[in-house]
């Protein structure tokens, strides 16, 4: 408790632009990804049946929508929410906002975790472009834990500030 | 705000932007099959066909029992060539996607072939569309097609002994084979007067195809 206390409360020093690029392109993929789907859902597309995998058993299943709204519009959302965090971040370099964002990533992280659960032990087929995005939202989730690592402030310059 | 940070923004918004309409347009343009996709063999004695020889259009479709999508299209092909008769004529070919994704799909083939070795391949197919849920995710899938054989009233010691002959394994690895030389790579896949089409949605598309093919006067 005291060191989720502790992640949430300590600053993060300056991150290089690099990396924050890095974590737009990402979440870009991520958003490009999940509004494949979000525009295919609300076209109606009734999803072949292809040689490389079940896409179609995972996206007509039951787990594809809660409460009626596509799971693929809540990645999007998702995704939408780390790219303006980094954004804002380039644009204002307050690592608040940068830090606020980087925490986000757990949401996806644990999300993507249920998605491949289901993906093996329920429905037992797999669908590339979710697989894609649990591949974007690992990545979003190392990165984010390296910034914790890298670019936090140690104690002893907090307790000075 | 100044308008350094504005148009900084603006920039975010419109990739963002960029991105959906890009996608939007390019999944509304470009077609959902393959490029270099051939053209099937003509429909002959050995293939499962509904319908008159004599009609302009002729649907082939490449296709798998255990295919959630092609238990959709099932119901829009039956409509079809019910209020189509007289213009439309449809062919069944195998392409069971086995074993992965679709465990099942073989031995349902299987079953539509031993039971057509009995006259009774559209029946067959009919029961296996309809009851897809009930034997998709099952161990026994053999087992319910024998119940759907017996309900068939098909003489069973012939079904189970064509089952799982290699007859009837050349068969099905026919059509898969021609299917897989064409390119194609999903199901349904269907070819109307041998030229791929994108996937219709529903059946007013369907017809409106089949009614521009026909009133074109192609084959």
């Amino acid at each position: 408790m005291n060191n989720l206390k502790h992640l949430l409360t300590r600053p993060l020093r300056a991150v290089p632009n690099s990396l924050v690029i890095f974590v737009l392109i990402i979440a870009l993929i991520g958003f490009a990804d999940s509004t494949y789907l979000v525009i295919e859902h609300y076209q109606g597309v009734i999803p072949p049946c292809s040689i490389i995998g079940g896409c179609e058993l995972v996206l007509t299943s039951v787990y594809a929508s809660i409460i009626g709204i596509p799971v693929s519009l809540l990645g999007a959302i998702y995704y939408f929410i780390i790219l303006v965090g980094a954004f804002a971040y380039l644009d204002t370099k307050k690592t608040e906002i940068l830090k606020w964002a980087m925490l986000f990533t757990v949401f996806g992280i644990l999300a993507s975790l249920w998605f491949v659960f289901l993906q093996v032990f329920i429905i037992k087929s797999y669908c590339v472009y979710c697989l894609g995005s649990v591949m974007t939202s690992t990545i979003l989730f190392v990165t984010a834990c390296v910034v914790f690592k890298k670019y936090k402030v140690n104690d002893q310059i907090s307790m000075i500030q | 705000m100044n308008t350094k940070h504005i148009i900084f923004w603006i920039f975010f918004l419109l990739i963002l932007a960029l991105i959906v309409w890009g996608l939007a347009v390019a999944m509304n343009k470009a077609p959902k099959v393959g490029p270099g996709i051939g053209t099937p063999s003509e429909a002959t004695s050995t293939d499962h066909i509904l319908g008159p020889a004599n009609v302009p259009v002729t649907i082939i479709e490449y296709s798998d029992f255990q295919c959630p999508a092609c238990a959709l299209y099932y119901p829009i092909i039956e409509r079809l060539t019910k209020e189509a008769s007289t213009t439309v004529r449809f062919v069944y070919r195998h392409f069971p996607l086995f074993p992965l994704p679709h465990k099942n799909s073989i031995f349902a083939a299987q079953a539509s072939e031993a039971a057509s070795k009995q006259g009774k391949f559209w029946d067959m197919y009919k029961l296996l569309f309809e009851n897809q849920t009930v034997w998709q995710d099952s161990n026994t899938a053999s087992a319910i097609f024998e119940g759907y054989a017996e309900s068939l009233n098909l003489d069973m010691t012939a079904y189970k002994k064509d089952f799982g002959s290699a007859e009837i394994k050349a068969r099905i690895q026919r059509d898969r084979d021609e299917g897989d030389t064409l390119g194609v790579n999903s199901t349904p896949t269907f070819f109307v007067n041998g030229k791929v089409i994108v996937n219709p949605q529903g059946y007013e598309q369907f017809k409106a195809l089949i009614d521009a093919t026909a009133s074109g006067g192609a084959k």
